[in-house]
């Protein structure tokens, strides 16, 4: 019974596993070619799994800031909310014959109970330009004065334009800091011109780009002005605006959507049979497309990862078989000596992880390599996350596992008289 | 008869050939006391090999009982061979059979390896018996850093290291010059009027001479079984 308790302990004594490490590096050493084919899998399955991952994290991170800074009641109304990719066939969708979400419609959700903010937008491209300073394309956006109130955001240098600038259709615009940086390089934007559509506008403010689901990209240079204005100067498609509504801070989300569908119904003359023409979207709503788009992302990360992982595993498989082939006779003695069956195949399963793991710490260094240039050169804060880590340790480790088995247990079958004669 | 190290009796093994059925050996029966210093040899085809596999418990017999050490081992489980192996049986090969990317001392460490044997303890025992073989000083030397004489004796402190019940030498000097077998010879000899039981295979009768009962088989029986008187270098 002891003895048995010791051969058993004896399986992770340190001499054997260096012994075994040592083993495998000799082996890559001898069988370069093989040994690449089979680490060079295994790393591209980590280094996947550790890009995507960290790039998830950062999107994540991403998303979660935003919503914490627009606030988690905030929601829209719009025409209609695709949820998810949509491809467009050309063919009438039910939508199609929601009416636009109106100015009339924001202004009448203003005077709802338990809402304290309505703003709405509209969007559209068009060159931008400041004394010698352009750029070809950027967003412009027509926005009540309180966008910046309810959708989230910061007014950096200068102000807001007003509710009075807004009803006179004034010629003023905020730009966020992006456009500052390339149409004003060095100089302070506040009360030079900025020209859209070829009208110049006077620039009132710097804002920092809404952190917030409903404001598009962060990073590409925008100019707002205000929505008269906007509806006035701009060529633009007119079934894109949608409402941003704040409820108050007594109201909870569920309340102020319900009053919000009950105002839209009665002003739009829905029977109770009919459905709504409209979208109200939450941001829990946004999250779950969100959500949709990140496990299509995790689908793809595992499938590229297993892909490498199989091809690493049967390069475990030929490497090992090899090794055991080459080493029968050592086989025969290490039996001859009174290795057991479990120490012989022990023997060669980390032998074989050695071999995986190895490729998994390429593929970490590389993964690493990668969301750290993701952080760096783009918007997405990617940072590696410790599960990942331990993933693709484990990953790595199981594939040598799994796909040295079959080697493992051939070895630790080989009869020692055999295996003692084999030259 | 807790002197009886190996007691054979009427062993038979038996391989299948394509169609045809040999008998390697033939009902073998032997027995052999503690310190004994027997010489196994016949020629090729005699079954001398086979024996010296049965005896070692890496083959199992068709039919027969084996007691080695008191327990019964022909009926044995691979793993308890195993076991048994590393315990009561130190093999000694012609080719030498080290590991060649480790050291003398690892070489030796490996039986207390699987048998469970750690640590310091471990590093003390094979050290010991390498002194035992006079290798105390090359303890670090890889096999290719040995000479064939040396190799051996490295084999021999391995094969010394659990205190198995017998040392089974397979042609313990097939593969060295005459003088570096004079060597190798005299540490058995030291071995056995330690108190060791050695089990020698081989053809060479010179190298039988050194043990003092000298077994030869033929066709896969005991044609005879004689006690002499050994020949040993001073």
């Amino acid at each position: 019974m002891t003895r048995r308790r010791l051969a058993r302990v004896s399986l992770l004594d340190p001499a054997r596993i260096t012994e075994g490490v040592g083993i495998a590096l000799e082996s890559i050493r001898v069988s370069k070619a093989r040994a690449a084919l089979t680490i060079l899998g295994v790393a591209i399955g980590v280094m996947v799994v550790i890009a995507m991952a960290s790039m998830i994290t950062g999107i994540n991170k991403a998303v979660t800031g935003m919503l914490e800074q627009a606030g988690p009641k905030t929601f829209m109304v719009m025409r209609h909310f695709h949820g998810g990719v949509n491809i467009d066939d050309g063919s009438e969708q039910p939508w199609d014959r929601n009416p636009w979400v109106s100015v009339d419609e924001g202004r009448l959700l203003r005077r709802v109970p338990g809402i304290a903010e309505v703003a709405w937008r509209e969007e559209t491209n068009g060159p931008a330009s400041a004394g010698l300073n352009s750029v070809s394309s950027i967003a412009i956006v027509g926005a009540t004065p309180n966008l910046i109130k309810s959708a989230g955001g910061q007014i950096i240098s200068g102000r807001a334009f007003t509710e009075i600038e807004d009803a006179a259709s004034s010629y003023v615009a905020i730009i966020n800091d992006k456009l500052a940086e390339q149409l004003f390089p060095g100089t302070d934007p506040l009360g030079r011109l900025v020209k859209l559509f070829g009208i110049p506008y006077t620039v009132v403010g710097v804002y920092a780009e809404a952190a917030s689901l409903f404001s598009g990209s962060d990073t590409a240079p925008i100019a707002v002005m205000p929505h008269s204005t906007f509806s006035k100067a701009a060529d633009y498609w007119r079934g894109g605006l949608f409402l941003i509504v704040k409820p108050d801070d007594s109201t909870t989300v569920v309340d102020a959507q319900d009053r919000v569908i009950t105002a839209l119904r009665v002003k739009r003359g829905l029977k109770p049979s009919q459905e709504n023409n409209f979208s109200v979207v939450t941001q829990d709503k946004m999250m779950e497309v969100y959500n949709k788009v990140t496990g299509g992302f995790f689908l793809v990360m595992l499938a590229l990862s297993s892909v490498g992982l199989l091809v690493g595993g049967v390069g475990v498989v030929a490497i090992m078989m090899i090794s055991v082939t080459e080493r029968t006779r050592e086989i025969g003695v290490r039996k001859a000596l009174g290795a057991t069956r479990r120490e012989i195949m022990f023997q060669f399963l980390i032998e074989a992880a050695t071999l995986t793991l190895l490729g998994g710490t390429i593929g970490m260094a590389f993964g690493g390599s990668i969301a750290w240039a993701v952080n760096r050169f783009s918007p997405i804060p990617a940072a590696v996350p410790l599960w990942s880590v331990v993933a693709a340790v484990a990953a790595s480790a199981v594939t040598g596992i799994f796909f040295g088995l079959y080697p493992a247990r051939k070895a630790a079958r080989l009869d020692p008289v055999d295996a003692l004669r084999y030259e | 008869m807790s002197d009886l190290v190996i007691h054979v009796v009427d062993l038979v093994r038996e391989y299948q050939m394509g169609a045809e059925r040999i008998q390697a050996l033939r009902g073998v029966s032997l027995e052999i006391r503690r310190n004994e210093y027997v010489a196994i040899m016949g020629p090729s085809g005699s079954g001398k090999s086979t024996m010296m596999n049965v005896l070692g418990c890496l083959d199992t017999p068709t039919s027969g009982e084996y007691w080695l050490a008191g327990q019964e081992v022909s009926r044995l489980s691979d793993d308890a061979l195993a076991r048994i192996r590393n315990r009561e049986i130190g093999f000694v090969f012609q080719t030498f059979n080290l590991l060649p990317r480790a050291t003398a001392l690892q070489n030796v460490e490996l039986p207390l390896v699987y048998g469970g044997v750690g640590g310091r303890d471990r590093r003390d025992r094979a050290r010991r018996a390498l002194e035992r073989v006079g290798l105390g000083n090359r303890m670090d030397h890889r096999p290719n850093e040995l000479s064939g004489g040396q190799r051996q004796r490295v084999a021999i402190a391995r094969a010394l290291v659990n205190e198995p019940a017998i040392l089974l030498a397979d042609e313990p000097t097939g593969n060295l010059d005459s003088t570096t077998s004079a060597d190798v010879m005299r540490v058995f000899d030291r071995l056995q009027t330690q108190g060791q039981t050695i089990v020698l295979v081989t053809h060479e009768a010179e190298i039988a001479a050194h043990a003092d009962r000298v077994v030869t088989l033929r066709d896969g029986r005991i044609a005879s079984d004689l006690r002499q008187d050994r020949t040993r270098a001073a």
